[in-house]
Order: structure tokens, then sequence, then C-alpha cells
């Protein structure tokens, strides 16, 4: 029961991360497109907003391991 | 549970320095191997500097110009090139270890927590040095944005106190976690390989190892260029007062 939670609580967490980065490279590319001369400014923003958001599905990761190794002993 | 008991460390010794262990282990090892070679790669460079760079001088000044141009200028401004030599070097430190880890054998000192604890710890306390070399006393009101009401003001100081406090721990966490994953992610196709024992079926995640593989150095370069643009905007936001 606990390996079936912590297996559904890291898929929600990746669909949700998913879900952020591909927001934020598609709105990234819209941007270069229209704009090309700041590709350059745009792809820093882009590169940190997705390690910020790349962040919360390791912390769900790191909650994940920590529950897994309490399970498995 | 075997592969997260690969990531155990079995100390070489059993040495105690007032309570606290000291023991040497292999991450330990890495962590030295890491330093010695930022110091003797930036050594050789710098050792006959010559006006038309050639050879390792070639190649480190390309490091240094992309640290300068890439993070520094576009995030703390024309008062961060000071910061250049230090941010290169907690660039080059953090590549070699995560890189170290990719070598048979090696191990990844940046997969264990407090090896990235300690690394943003030094950040944090740099970056709040920093505030108040800059501002003096009155950093302690970067905490307090700007024209917010009085009785706003206590409320907004303790959840900045809060927000200054988070961010060496997602630094921390997110280069470990990041580094812990990929590893756990290579072994687990190198275990599917085995797991099979079948000679048609192996190559198949053998291949996705490769990928993977190919994967993690790309993550290596881009988690050390992810932290030290990270230090470099909480230092921009340190000593660039923004009221």
């Amino acid at each position: 029961m606990e390996t079936l939670g912590a297996s559904i609580g890291m898929g929600l967490a990746a669909l949700g991360t998913a879900l952020g980065i591909s927001y934020v490279a598609g709105k990234a590319a819209e941007g270069t497109s229209r704009q090309p001369e700041a590709a350059g400014a745009i792809r820093t923003t882009m590169i940190i907003g997705a390690a910020l958001i790349e962040a919360i599905a390791l912390y769900a990761f790191v909650i994940n391991i920590l529950l897994w190794t309490k399970i498995t002993g | 549970m075997h592969l997260v008991e690969e990531f155990a460390l079995h100390p070489f010794t059993n040495w105690t320095l007032f309570g606290l262990d000291i023991s040497l282990n292999k991450a330990v090892i890495m962590i030295w191997l890491a330093a010695a070679l930022v110091f003797i790669l930036l050594f050789i460079a710098g050792r006959k500097a010559e006006m038309v760079p050639k050879g390792v001088q070639n190649f480190v000044e390309m490091i240094i110009e992309f640290i300068h141009e890439g993070i520094v200028e576009p995030m703390i401004g024309k008062k961060g090139t000071p910061w250049v030599p230090f941010l290169t070097t907690v660039f080059l430190f953090v590549l070699f270890m995560n890189l170290l880890g990719l070598v048979p054998g090696m191990y990844t000192a940046t997969s264990r927590l407090y090896v990235t604890a300690s690394l943003a710890m030094i950040i944090f306390i740099t970056v709040h040095a920093a505030g108040v070399k800059a501002h003096g006393v009155s950093y302690i009101k970067n905490f307090v944005p700007g024209g917010v009401p009085a009785f706003l003001a206590p409320v907004l100081f303790v959840i900045e106190m809060i927000g200054a406090l988070a961010k060496p721990f997602s630094l921390a966490v997110r280069l470990c976690a990041n580094m812990f994953a990929g590893h756990l992610v290579l072994g687990a196709f190198i275990g599917l390989a085995l797991l099979f024992k079948s000679l048609v079926i192996a190559p198949l995640p053998l291949m996705g190892a490769v990928v993977i593989t190919g994967l993690e150095i790309f993550i290596s370069g881009l988690q050390a260029y992810v932290f030290t643009m990270l230090s470099a905007m909480y230092i921009s936001d340190a000593i660039n007062s923004h009221h």
C-alpha cells in the first residue's frame, strides 16, 4: 500500500512538473520566434524558471526515497 | 533496495574530532580530487599567462568569459565583476564533482546531501556578508518590500526571512537530487539488462543506459551552470538595492 502511494505521488509530481516545464519551454520558443534578438535573455530566464520548477519534482523524489527506504527497511 | 544501497558509503577509517565524524570515505576523496583538479587546471592556465592565449590558458579564458558574460553581467551588472573569480571557482568545483561521478569506479560527491548543503551554506553566508558589506545595517530593509503599509511590515519580514532560509535549502536539494536521480536511473537500466539474463533483450536496456549517460554529462554541466547562476542571482539581490 505504501509502495502504491509512493508511486502515485511520484507520478503526480512528474506530471505537474512536465506540464510546467513544457509551458516554460513553449513560451520561450514563442518569445524567441517573435523577437530573435532577445534569444540570449529569454534562454537565461527559461533555464532559471525550469530549474525552479524542476526542484518541486525533486522534493517529491526525495520524499519518495525517504518513504521507500522506510518501507523496505 | 539494492540500488539505493549502492550509494552507501563505507568509511575507510574511524576518526572522530570533538565528537564529529571525520572518517575518510569515497565522497571525501572525490571532493579532494575535484579541488585538486580545479587547482591544477587554473594553475597551469595562469603559470605563464600570455597576451595571445593558447592551449589550456585559452580554454580557461573561455570558461571565465562564459561566467563573466553569460552569468555575471546579465545577473549582477557592472558591479559584479569582482565576483567572477568566486563564481568561476564554484562552477568548476561543482562541475568536476559532477563529472567525476561518471567515471567508472568513482563516486559522485554531489549526490550526498551534506556535500551540497555545505556548498549552499557557503553561498548563503557569502551572500548575506556581501549584503551587509554593501548596505551596512540598512541591509535589513531588503527583507521588507518597498511601499508596504506599516502594519503589514512585520508579517512580510517573517515571510521574507523564511524565503531567505529556503534559498540555500533549494540550492542543496536541487543539486543533490538531480545527481542522485540520474545515477539511480542509470543503475536501473543496467539492472534491467542483468535482470532478464538474455542476450537478445539485454542490448535494449544497455542502449538506454548509453543514452542516459549522455544525458547525465549534459545534466552535470547544466546543474553546475544553474547552481552558479542562482548564486549570482542571490548575490545580485543582496548587493543591488530594490527600494
